[in-house]
């Protein structure tokens, strides 16, 4: 099986699937990790809630992260519910696979999203050697983590973690969108949010391929609506340049972290091209 | 009766080796000067009068006495050529009164300074040059902040104008901010640059490249490389690679872009014609 491919410059060939315009208000999940395109979801499958549409609540009042956070909640049940009516698969190969690749294209596609909102921020947000002190936005899942640890977690840990972090995010950017002022803003952040559901879906599929369960919130740690102190106007931006931030760099990790999943689940007649050697690291 | 002979002995050296010392001028050690090209300088025959009778040698070659301001020296627009060692002597006995060791250089221009991880996730390196040179040695100081921690960068065992630093976190939001001074004796200078970690990974070129023709084919040819050793981790981090290759005899190249793989196949080559193949990490 060969990836030889004589391209020009990137796109991915699973990209064009992925532009298929967003219904205002909708939220699809994919419940099949063979599809992993969020957005070709069989006509049949409707029975969830309406209810985490971006657009009618109106929250401007004290907008802050634990305000978003109760959307998270219904969002964390979404994918939960489809994931369990699959059988027959093929194994987690392909889905990792792909999951890989929406990885890629999130990144790709966050690029272009992120440098128009850090414009649309100002100055000094969308300067390139901004380097402010992490302060603030406490409650964004963070990518960073201490090398051996990263190396050495299992698979269903580096799997959850995703998920986590993904879910939350994908919260925070829903709440970005409602503040955004020009509609083309609107219209970019919502096209993302889509395929980061997309990921999500595909996070959920692999998880469910492998036997391992989707994390749910505890009970006790469900935030509840509370509005949150007001934040000035910089404040505010100083959180929406984390998010973004804190995207890049999930993004940027999990190519990596389903690149050693991906690795891990390759059958073995396929190990001979994998150096086994020890590099000393 | 023995006795007395050889402390008479010592007796005479001991006053021979006063009576040179004070004949000949006090320092055995020249004076080091530094002096800026194109500039002007007056060398001063150490402590002698300005009337005093002397005569000046540079490198063992005496100087014209045109150059001579009573008996200090004066030269006029530096250039390297004046660079050496200039001594003054007592006109009449050649007693040496005064040596000096003149280095005409530059202060240093700002520095230009990169850094790139070619072992990523193990750390990354720093190199840096004088972008023009001073002539003259050079200090250099290099500081590497991580958000507000300092690490620590080591130099490097080979290369003087390099040092290497260790990740310990890995998929961090925080950027680095990597700060040169440098200095000499006409003046310093210095620069920073600030980076994200995922924005220097550069893997060192692929190693081995071999183009094998096939047996049964001649319009192909296989193409096999190495990744770089340098790489520590390319399950987790794998490579990708661009080949590209054309007869020598066009200028026009044809390019594949392999995600994966160490080898590949060309099957359009033109048989008895000479390749030129080149393969990208």
């Amino acid at each position: 099986m060969s990836h030889t491919e004589k391209k020009k410059k990137n796109p991915k060939p699973s990209e064009k699937n992925l532009r298929v315009g967003l219904a205002d208000g909708i939220i699809k999940a994919s419940p099949e990790p063979r599809l992993a395109l969020p957005l070709r979801q069989p006509p049949g499958e409707e029975p969830r809630p309406a209810g985490p549409a971006p657009s009618p609540m109106d929250l401007r009042a004290g907008d802050s992260w634990g305000l978003l956070a109760c959307l998270c909640t219904v969002l964390w049940h979404l994918p939960a519910v489809p994931a369990l009516n699959r059988t027959g698969d093929p194994g987690p190969g392909p889905s990792i696979q792909k999951t890989y690749d929406l990885t890629r294209y999130l990144e790709h596609q966050l690029r272009s999203l992120a440098g128009t909102y850090l414009n649309y921020l100002g100055p000094p947000f969308n300067e390139p050697d901004f380097n402010p002190p992490r302060l603030g936005a406490e409650t964004l899942p963070r990518a960073t983590v201490n090398l051996d640890v990263w190396r050495s977690l299992n698979d269903k840990l580096r799997l959850t973690q995703n998920y986590e972090a993904y879910s939350h995010l994908l919260c925070y950017l829903r709440g970005l969108n409602r503040q955004a002022a020009t509609a083309e803003l609107r219209r970019s952040l919502a096209h993302f949010c889509t395929s980061l559901q997309g990921l999500l879906g595909s996070i959920a599929g692999v998880m469910a391929a492998l036997g391992y369960p989707l994390p749910q919130p505890l009970p006790g740690t469900e935030p509840t609506w509370a509005p949150g102190p007001a934040h000035s106007d910089f404040l505010q931006k100083m959180d929406d340049f984390w998010l973004l931030k804190e995207l890049q760099t999930w993004l940027w990790r999990s190519a990596k972290d389903f690149n050693r999943l991906k690795k891990k689940m390759q059958p073995p007649a396929a190990a001979v091209t994998l150096p086994l050697e020890a590099h000393g690291f | 009766m023995a006795a007395p002979v050889p402390w008479a002995c010592c007796a005479v050296l001991a006053a021979t080796a006063v009576v040179y010392a004070q004949r000949h001028s006090p320092q055995e050690v020249p004076h080091v000067q530094y002096e800026r090209l194109g500039s002007d300088v007056t060398l001063p025959c150490g402590t002698a009068n300005w009337d005093a009778a002397v005569t000046w040698r540079v490198n063992g070659t005496d100087l014209a006495p045109d150059l001579l301001n009573g008996s200090q020296l004066v030269l006029h627009g530096l250039e390297l050529g004046h660079s050496g060692l200039y001594a003054c002597f007592h006109r009449d006995s050649w007693h040496l009164r005064h040596q000096v060791l003149l280095h005409v250089g530059l202060p240093p221009r700002e520095p230009v300074l990169s850094c790139r991880s070619n072992t990523y996730p193990k750390g990354f390196y720093c190199s840096w040059h004088l972008p023009t040179p001073t002539y003259i040695p050079n200090t250099f100081n290099v500081t590497v902040l991580h958000g507000s921690k300092i690490m620590v960068c080591e130099k490097d065992p080979a290369l003087k104008n390099r040092c290497h630093i260790r990740y310990m976190h890995l998929f961090s939001t925080i950027k680095y901010k990597v700060s040169i001074s440098v200095s000499n004796a006409l003046g310093h200078n210095a620069t920073a640059i600030t980076f994200d970690e995922f924005t220097i990974v550069k893997p060192d070129p692929p190693e081995n490249v071999v183009a094998r023709p096939v047996p049964s084919n001649p319009r192909r040819l296989e193409v096999t490389w190495q990744t770089p050793s340098t790489w520590p981790d390319p399950e987790s981090f794998p490579l990708k690679f661009f080949l590209r290759y054309r007869p020598l005899i066009l200028d026009q190249w044809q390019h594949v872009e392999l995600s994966d793989g160490t080898t590949h196949t060309i099957t359009d080559a033109y048989a008895g014609k000479e390749y030129i193949i080149q393969v990208a990490a």
